[in-house]
């Protein structure tokens, strides 16, 4: 409702500035419609000709508002034509993670240059892997170490095949040591396994469907 | 005209420490690869050139190659800056609180009640831990990243570790034999890159596994017969080039032709000017 009163406002008040500054000081009190008098003695700098200068929300495109109940959705799978392979994940994985990430970036800013589409580029969970060493005396094992398998995945849209050659002779004349490359097509299950398990919500649709 | 077959592409490529055969390892599993489809119905152009496509195998990098003096600065400089930057991991704490602990176990006023119980913690300090892991390190022997000897013999291919090597063959071409990418001519009813992996298969004698990049050749080589061998049907030939990635080198049969691994920086010495031109453009020295 205040938006509205601004609004008029703002057109009333504006109009006065065109004619002359000096009305506008003393004009709000008798140009005012009658249902704001109340904020007539604080909101006198709404005669100021810069009022509302710096609004821009008004200027976006109007969003929908977001509902939280959409379920995210997959991105659109590209499917492979003649000329071109579908959507393809290329995935890095190593125990070091600074250089993991780094390389990933590489090969996301590599993709930028050469015009190749980017469709997304996420991380898959770390996975923990414990090195247990057998006791020299004893059959017990004990912890050695744990290593941490980081996983980072960019996903083209879609890739051209004349492009592809020289696009992966540039991966791997520039993979780092210690790090694993593997460029495989996008399936609806790698989709699905990024997902959380809910045990609790798969157990009562098996009941209802029982 | 031929359509192209498209199979899918499934690759993965492993770049651990060097392993038995001194290269990287890699799988394929293209799951649905469509055959070709020959078109007889459709009327052939007969061009006048004639084709063949060539293979460009190469051997990638298997150590990282040497820093040059500014680069191991900078790396100095930077491994500085995070070592003052960074905060103590948990080794480097239980190492402190071990030590502050034997001081205080040598001071008079010590109470071993008062110690809370650390159990084993006590018994195996993190001194000895490193002690163990130190003795571990010095027994490990790594093997030597640079091998005179090995460097070289042109044709061992695990020579020149740190660089990418590209294989050459040498073949009869008219006349005469000339180094060259491995080449062999196309036939009918069969898609370019067939014809390049048959190019491959002749010249090393079924003993070196290679990745193909692509459907797509990365350059061509035209070559024109001097005028007096020209004829109506053949004014030369057309060479195009096909990228492949050595997966697994297991020599066990010896080649039939001879075969060379030469790095970028030697192409030169045994490939025509010409040649050379249109196959530098190609090959990555990265």
């Amino acid at each position: 409702m205040n938006h509205v009163f601004r609004k008029l406002q703002v057109t009333v008040t504006q109009q006065a500035s065109i004619l002359s500054p000096s009305l506008c000081r003393t004009a709000p009190s008798i140009q005012h419609p009658v249902w704001c008098t109340a904020s007539v003695g604080d909101r006198e700098y709404k005669g100021m000709p810069t009022h509302g200068i710096g609004r821009w929300k008004y200027l976006l495109p109007r969003q929908a508002p977001k509902k939280k109940k959409d379920k995210t959705q997959m991105k659109q799978m590209v499917s492979a034509t003649d000329t071109a392979y579908g959507t393809l994940n290329v995935k890095v994985s190593g125990y070091d993670m600074t250089v993991v990430e780094h390389y990933s970036q590489y090969i996301h800013n590599l993709c930028n240059r050469l015009g190749i589409q980017v469709a997304e580029s996420y991380a898959l969970p770390t996975k923990s892997t414990e090195v247990m060493l057998m006791q020299e005396q004893g059959n017990k094992m004990y912890v050695e170490a744990v290593l941490k398998t980081h996983q980072r995945v960019v996903q083209l849209s879609s890739l051209n095949t004349s492009l592809c050659p020289i696009f992966v002779d540039v991966l791997l004349k520039n993979q780092p040591e210690g790090v694993q490359l593997s460029v495989k097509e996008h399936t609806e299950a790698d989709f699905q396994a990024r997902f959380k398990a809910r045990p609790e919500l798969e157990g009562l649709i098996a009941q209802i469907n029982q | 005209m031929v359509s192209r077959s498209f199979p899918q592409l499934l690759t993965c490529f492993n770049r651990t420490a060097v392993g038995s055969a001194g290269c990287r390892r890699f799988s394929i599993t293209p799951p649905g690869r469509a055959t070709p489809q020959s078109n007889t119905a459709v009327e052939r152009v007969t061009s006048p050139w004639t084709l063949m496509a060539a293979v460009c195998l190469q051997r990638l990098p298997v150590i990282t190659a040497d820093c040059s003096p500014i680069e191991q600065r900078f790396k100095q400089m930077m491994q500085q800056m995070e070592l003052e930057k960074s905060l103590l991991s948990d080794h480097e704490l239980r190492l402190m609180e071990d030590a502050e602990r034997m001081s205080r176990k040598q001071g008079n006023e010590y109470d071993s009640d008062e110690e809370e119980g650390h159990g084993d913690q006590a018994i195996m300090l993190a001194q000895d831990l490193e002690d163990t892991w130190e003795q571990r390190f010095k027994s490990f022997q790594p093997a030597p990243r640079v091998r005179a000897d090995l460097d070289k013999d042109l044709t061992s291919v695990q020579r020149c570790l740190a660089d990418s090597l590209v294989l050459l063959a040498e073949q009869q071409v008219g006349a005469e034999k000339l180094w060259l990418l491995p080449q062999a001519a196309w036939q009918e009813g069969e898609t370019l890159r067939q014809t390049a992996e048959r190019a491959l298969c002749s010249v090393t004698a079924a003993g070196f596994k290679a990745t193909f990049l692509g459907n797509a050749p990365c350059g061509v080589y035209k070559y024109k017969l001097p005028k007096a061998a020209r004829t109506e049907s053949s004014v030369g030939t057309k060479v195009f080039f096909f990228k492949a990635i050595l997966a697994d080198s297991a020599p066990g049969t010896a080649p039939n032709t001879a075969l060379l691994w030469v790095k970028k920086s030697e192409l030169q010495k045994y490939l025509k000017p010409a040649y050379m031109m249109k196959v530098d453009r190609f090959i990555l020295s990265l």
